[in-house]
């Protein structure tokens, strides 16, 4: 017989992504046995996490202050505004030092066939925050799968009804690429998505 | 249970991915003779993955699997090349095209021909065109490959619809002179039934029509993408 609180957090760690009862199971044992500090940071980090983390009012990224500290940095340009899906994808532009203007992070997209549309993302905060007066472009830098080039679509219908200058990333063959070695579909994008010299 | 299957370099396309396990995807698709199913496409979420980026929706594959049951496995997906994309209204229009397939279509089920009208109403939105016209005449075709439609160009008791005179539907049976109520001009019908659309009534009469069968045949469940076509439309 499972005493209560093992079950409790057998059941508890199941919540993870593609963590199923005997791997909750697994996880359970491990913590208790091993890692008894480890099992204890993981209760006071969550817990805290849980309790100091709320959604920036400016950028909809994890931020422990009503604005976030990149929202609220003085040195980037109030001008840009890049729109991206997931935090991950934030820092990913982060690391690139290319890019210095402000962030809104949609913390999902547009999935018409899973049942998530513009409510259920919270469109029309993004739509608030590029309307702040200082915003002059909007780079939508959702991803290039059908799903982010949905989103990119619908937010750029709503962010033009608006009167603001709508931009979307580029796409095209990656940085150093040989055509001969690239993947077709990519090559026939950048065909498509060719500029004028 | 089916008996285990290697299939190669099969025409398809990619209807919808969801996440399947830490690593995978559940790849629904519509193949031109093996019909709609599901794969699994192992390790497509790694991050150097090479399947995943052609595991794209509304693009011309060859799709080779094997297993049995329910869920196969996916081992190849080429690209067929060409110009097709969907952009802007097209690109929620196709996602439209799908979810009808996805609720409406058996799995295991060939239908050549709707593959082929499928791939043509892709290529006619990714053309430009004006996407009504397009969308109801799929809808017709996906009707009536699926034994839903009954004959326009007739009444159940056998008489000639007449252009000028105005009729009622009844599901599953068919066309009927209509008791009161709006019903369907008689032109309407017979223009559904060539397919012709360039009459604004018959255009207008026949989405009343096709959203009333397709309510019907999918028991009233909703169409989600229909909702944001619809929401799109106000912005």
């Amino acid at each position: 017989m499972t005493p209560a609180s093992l079950a409790n957090l057998i059941e508890a760690l199941r919540v993870l992504p593609g963590v199923g009862p005997k791997s909750a199971a697994r996880m359970a044992y491990h913590l208790l046995q091993r890692e008894r500090l480890g099992a204890a940071r993981l209760a006071t980090s969550l817990a805290g996490a849980l309790e100091q983390l709320k959604p920036c009012v400016r950028c909809n990224n994890y931020s422990e202050t009503e604005v976030c500290a990149s929202c609220a940095d003085p040195r980037r340009d109030p001008r840009l505004l890049c729109v991206v899906e997931m935090p991950a994808d934030q820092n990913r532009i982060e690391e690139t030092n290319a890019y210095r203007g402000h962030y809104f992070v949609l913390m999902g997209r547009l999935s018409p066939l899973d049942g998530i549309g513009p409510r259920e993302i919270g469109l029309d905060r993004l739509v608030k925050r590029a309307q702040d007066g200082l915003t002059e472009e909007v780079i939508l830098a959702t991803n290039f799968t059908v799903e982010g080039e949905a989103t990119a679509h619908y937010l750029g219908e709503m962010l033009k009804a608006k009167g603001l200058k709508v931009t979307r990333m580029a796409r095209g063959l990656p940085a150093g690429g040989e055509l001969e070695h690239v993947d077709a579909m990519t090559v026939a994008q950048a065909l498509l998505d060719r500029k004028t010299l | 249970m089916s008996m285990a299957e290697r299939v190669d370099n099969e025409a398809g396309f990619i209807l919808h991915t969801r996440h399947y396990r830490e690593t995978s995807l559940i790849v629904e698709i519509l193949s031109r003779n093996h019909g709609r199913l599901a794969l699994v496409a192992r390790g497509a979420r790694r991050p150097m993955s090479s399947i995943k980026s052609r595991l794209l929706g509304f693009q011309p594959l060859l799709l080779s699997w094997f297993g049995k049951g329910s869920l196969r496995t996916l081992h190849a997906a080429e690209w067929q090349g060409g110009d097709l994309r969907l952009q802007g209204r097209a690109l929620m229009c196709g996602f439209y095209l799908n979810e009808l397939l996805l609720k409406l279509l058996p799995t295991d089920d060939p239908h050549e021909r709707l593959y082929d009208r499928y791939a043509q109403t892709l290529a006619a939105l990714a053309g430009g065109n004006e996407a009504e016209p397009i969308l109801r005449r799929f809808e017709l075709d996906l009707l009536s490959e699926l034994g839903y439609a009954q004959t326009l160009t007739h009444l159940i008791d056998g008489d000639e619809v007449r252009p000028e005179r105005r009729y009622g539907y009844v599901f599953d049976r068919g066309v009927v002179v209509t008791e009161g109520g709006p019903g369907y001009a008689g032109k309407t019908l017979l223009d559904l039934a060539t397919r012709d659309f360039s009459d604004p009534r018959t255009l207008a009469e026949g989405k009343l029509l096709m959203r009333a069968l397709i309510n019907h045949y999918l028991s009233d469940k909703p169409l989600l993408t229909r909702q944001l076509l619809i929401d799109l439309q106000q912005i």
